[in-house]
């Protein structure tokens, strides 16, 4: 039996969130507004407007272009496509054609261990990155169009990549990083579902090794990156089957219905459209001197596999904690944050961080910056804790009292007398009350049921409201209960 | 003599000598028009009468009301001691094809006639805050594409008020007649081949397009983006120039707009020419076209009368100390119209898309199966003949498989022409010329009806405008007397880019040494009727 691999290909569309739309100053985004309230007679194509480009959008799509190691090409030109449809006001398309604002690039993919196969990274090439700007949206109801201008001309990025995805999962993983990557920029929301991202996969298959292309089939409207991965999936065992049954590949435009999670034949892809591109007489060709690509470049940070890498070789963290700790921008930059101000072991600060923070976090819905326990007041506490002056289950309730009240730690402590009894005379008081009122405990133990021990503990810490010093306290009860015998 | 007869330039000083009111110098220009313009323009014009071909015609939207308010205020501030604008009181006629906020702005189309501008133009924002008076809307050939006004839809169209039997020229041929039969001292037109100048030749008045980016573009209804310049038309130079110191100037809604200063064009005007080294090119007068069997290019000389008209102004300019330099090549000039041809209906296609009946403007009242029969039904319906003859090219020229063949290889045409200017206005070149001089256009007005129709020889009437709007360069097109029959020939100034202030000193050189010439007393036809 012939074995086959995937060849995938993944158009995005990605909305950057500027404030205003890339071509006159209406708000760029109106998911919470209602139909046509964010519009002007540039947006809708009156007649006689003009397109006047935001430099916003061109910093942002630069700033992508850069994180996807492309090169900026210091000209480049806004080409006019034509086609017409109810929601393309001018009956043009203001995009980029062959003369695109970044030319290259790549990203590498890391694709984790499976139990099958080793963990291992695919580089997947960028074909076209270019500006453009979106379209309005069209809803059928009832036999009736109903055409929603707000979405007009806010600015897109398309990005295009090469032939290099080999699997449903290798697709996603690409989806995941480039998602976390424009997040992580502040260029995008890349939300899919609010279709800040938007993807189309053109799938086809060939036996494993041939270096030739078969015909391809393109997936539309797919919302989310599990669909994508799904409707991928489902698109290569379909193909497998056709070719196994004898039959060809037509180049066909599927949609993915969710709902019933099938492939459905949008239409036959038999001639290219001709979108009769011309250079755009509007607008002036896009000059990125020297002085602006500096600007540019000067906003440019450390990416987010760059910044697992460091964290795993100067902190020493496992490649677990720093990709979890990696996965936001603001979580990652807590974190260092947090280690520069406690001085100790980061990987007492990542445990906290991937264990109470990041359940913080989850429940509240806040970003790391948004905390009122700051890095620096956890510090404070896994400092409190190395001095001895609270213990560990007294440190996680801090954590939560300090978010609560914004108050830092060592006030709370010394205001709700936190701080770890070590009194041994007192903790000996409690720990022979313990004793006399479970008598059939004490005898369960003095029988050879050592491991009632912790139960003990447990006893003393809660009757001592969790203060107790849990060494001290268990030495004692050793104690008390070795010299009764 | 009305005070509509007075040129913007006196009735600002008798407006400001409080010896006239705006209100009364748009009582004149309402009078002159209820006089001499007939009915305006409409879709629905029934059988012609008699007495259309009496008529000028040059209105389709006439905004006296607007006008009355602006005058009043104009009054009220003159009243007050209040400052008023350089434009205060002079009333302007705006071609059809600005949107005007609240006024109808039809582009001369059925497809647009009941589209209702909500914004303003920025050239008529401009004229409005120096306290123009915006008289109207005037009519123009359809979408502009036109040399005589005869293709608008929009009908009776505009008359030459020189000789009501002639064509006023286009595609501003409402403007330039609206000014010669002093309806108004100054129109608003646009010249994207020679739109401004050949009908201000045809009308005997003073007609500039201004480079590429000097005046704003936007509120202009698209034809040709990359050829479209906005630019005054006015019965003198002065007044002209007056016009173009309002209009001109950076935008923030364009940005193919110069960011370039506006130099103070009446300082200089009165400076002469003493020392000034004016062009003649022999490929100026004549025209060259294809022949369409043998396929080669066939010329013809330029008529004798416009020739020596141009050779009697180089005499003049250099009495007045201009030193006169002949045999200018300009071997490209006879490329200009083909190119013309492709890059202008590939815009222009793609600048007609947005009318699809969705929006705004003219929906099919036919049923449809579907959207595309409602696009095909509309554009169908709403369109009059130049448009679609010019989507049809300019798909045709723009499709994949021809682009390379027409149009790159016509905007490498472009390239060529604009080398034959910077040549010969380069200052370390062989010629150093500060501005060509040439003849407007082939011909005089010719008769309604003459030519309509044929539309490869209607174009040849600008293949000497035109090689201005490719290379971006400014041009000026001025009187220089009348033909055998009457008619008033057109003499026109070419220069580098932004050399307006130049070529307006040059123009008006000419204008002061011929201030006493027979011809300048000679009056247009409807006028002199008027008088009778």
């Amino acid at each position: 039996m012939t074995e086959y691999e995937a060849i995938i290909g993944l158009e995005t569309h990605i909305q950057l969130n500027t404030l205003t739309k890339i071509f006159c100053a209406c708000k760029a985004d109106s998911w919470y507004d209602p139909p046509n309230t964010n519009i002007c007679p540039v947006c809708t194509g009156l007649p006689g407007v003009l397109p006047v480009l935001n430099r916003a959008a061109v910093e942002k799509a630069a700033l992508l272009a850069i994180a996807m190691h492309a090169e900026i090409n210091e000209i480049s030109y806004f080409d006019r496509k034509n086609y017409f449809y109810p929601d393309l006001p001018k009956g043009y398309q203001i995009s980029q054609y062959d003369q695109p604002l970044a030319s290259g690039g790549y990203l590498d993919v890391p694709m984790p261990a499976t139990p099958e196969r080793p963990a291992y990274v695919r580089r997947v090439t960028i074909r076209k990155l270019h500006i453009e700007e979106d379209a309005g949206k069209t809803k059928n109801v009832n036999g009736r169009r109903w055409i929603d201008f707000n979405r007009c001309g806010v600015p897109l990025v398309e990005m295009v990549t090469g032939p290099d995805l080999r699997s449903a999962d290798e697709a996603a993983q690409y989806l995941i990083r480039l998602r976390q990557l424009l997040r992580w920029l502040g260029i995008s929301e890349a939300d899919m579902e609010k279709g800040h991202l938007r993807c189309d996969a053109n799938v086809s298959i060939r036996p494993k090794g041939a270096d030739y292309f078969n015909p391809k089939t393109e997936i539309k409207n797919v919302n989310s990156i599990e669909n994508v991965r799904d409707a991928i999936q489902h698109e290569i065992e379909r193909q497998i089957r056709e070719v196994e049954a004898g039959r060809t590949i037509e180049a066909w435009t599927l949609e993915w219905d969710e709902d019933a999670s099938v492939l459905r034949k949008m239409r036959s892809k038999e001639t290219e459209a001709d979108y009769r591109y011309f250079k755009e007489p509007d607008l002036l060709p896009l000059r990125i001197d020297a002085a602006w690509k500096a600007a540019i470049l000067a906003q440019r940070v450390e990416l987010p596999l760059e910044r697992r890498q460091r964290f795993i070789e100067a902190y020493g963290l496992p490649e677990y904690d720093a990709e979890i700790l990696t996965g936001e921008r603001a979580l990652s930059d807590y974190f260092e944050q947090a280690v520069r101000a406690y001085g100790g072991d980061p990987k007492k600060v990542s445990n906290y961080l991937m264990n109470d923070v990041l359940r913080m976090l989850n429940e509240s819905g806040k970003s790391a910056t948004e905390l009122r326990l700051t890095p620096q007041y956890l510090a404070d506490i896994l400092r409190l804790v190395d001095a001895g002056t609270i213990n560990t289950s007294t440190a996680k309730a801090l954590l939560q009292k300090v978010e609560e009240s914004g108050r830092s730690p060592q006030a709370i402590v010394e205001a709700e007398g936190l701080a770890k009894v070590s009194d041994e005379s007192a903790i000996r008081a409690v720990c022979q009350e313990v004793l006399a009122e479970n008598p059939k405990e004490v005898e369960s133990y003095r029988k050879g049921k050592v491991t009632l021990i912790g139960w003990f503990v447990g006893q003393v810490m809660k009757k001592m409201r969790g203060k107790a010093d849990p060494t001290l306290a268990r030495q004692i009860l050793e104690e008390l209960l070795g010299t009764q015998e | 003599m009305e005070l509509c007869d007075l040129s913007a330039y006196e009735l600002s000083l008798l407006l400001r000598q409080r010896r006239v009111s705006a209100v009364e110098i748009l009582e004149s220009c309402l009078r002159r028009i209820a006089q001499v313009d007939g009915r305006p323009g409409s879709l629905e014009p029934g059988e012609p009468l008699p007495e259309d071909a009496e008529r000028v015609h040059a209105f389709i939207t006439l905004t006296a009301e607007r006008a009355r308010a602006q005058a009043e205020e104009v009054d009220r501030r003159l009243a007050a001691g209040e400052p008023v604008g350089l434009l205060a009181g002079i009333p302007f006629t705006v071609k059809d094809i600005f949107c005007v906020k609240g006024t109808p702005s039809t582009a001369g189309s059925r497809i647009l006639a009941n589209f209702v501008a909500p914004y303003t133009a920025t050239p008529v924002a401009r004229m409005e805050a120096a306290g123009a008076l915006m008289l109207g809307k005037v009519n123009l050939d359809e979408f502009t594409y036109g040399s005589s006004n005869e293709s608008s839809a929009f009908r009776p169209t505009p008359r030459n008020p020189w000789n009501l039997d002639r064509v006023p020229g286009g595609s501003s041929g409402g403007s330039t007649a609206s000014v010669a039969a002093g309806e108004a001292p100054l129109s608003l037109g646009t010249d994207t081949a020679g739109s401004i100048r050949q009908p201000a030749a045809f009308c005997g008045v003073v007609g500039i397009k201004p480079t590429y980016g000097r005046v704003s573009r936007y509120g202009l209804i698209a034809f040709g983006s990359s050829l479209d310049c906005p630019g005054p038309i006015a019965r003198n130079v002065v007044d002209a120039a007056l016009m173009l110191q309002v209009i001109a100037g950076p935008d923030p809604h364009d940005s193919t707009a110069a960011n370039l200063p506006v130099p103070d064009y009446l300082a200089t005007l009165d400076e002469g020419v003493r020392g000034l080294r004016i062009g003649l090119s022999p490929d100026y007068f004549r025209i060259t076209f294809p022949d369409a069997v043998r396929g080669e290019y066939d010329q013809q000389p330029i008529p004798g009368e416009i020739e020596a008209a141009v050779r009697r102004a180089a005499d003049i300019l250099a009495d007045l100390g201009a030193e006169i330099v002949e045999g200018v090549p300009m071997p490209n000039t006879r490329y200009g119209i083909p190119a013309y041809f492709v890059i202008s209906r590939v815009e222009a296609a793609s600048n007609l898309h947005r009318y699809d009946g969705v929006k705004y403007g003219y929906r099919t009242p036919q049923p449809v199966q579907d959207l595309h029969e409602m696009y095909r039904k509309t554009r169908n319906e709403g369109f009059g003949l130049q448009p679609k003859l010019r989507i049809l090219m300019g798909m045709y020229v723009s499709a994949a498989q021809y682009s390379a063949q027409y149009y790159q290889r016509a905007l490498r045409v472009r390239t060529l022409i604009r080398r034959d200017f910077e040549q010969a206005f380069d200052p370390q070149g062989k010629y150093r010329l500060h501005a060509l001089l040439t003849p407007t256009t082939p011909t005089t007005a010719f008769r309604m009806g003459a030519i309509y129709g044929d539309s490869v020889l209607m174009q040849y009437a600008d293949q000497l405008t035109v090689p201005a709007n490719h290379a971006g360069i400014p041009g000026i097109s001025i009187p220089a007397g009348l033909d055998g029959e009457g008619l008033p020939i057109g003499i026109q100034f070419l220069g580098p880019d932004f050399s307006e202030a130049l070529l307006l000193r040059i123009a008006r050189a000419f204008e002061r040494a011929t201030e006493e010439a027979p011809w300048r007393k000679v009056k247009p036809q409807v006028l002199q009727r008027l008088a009778a």
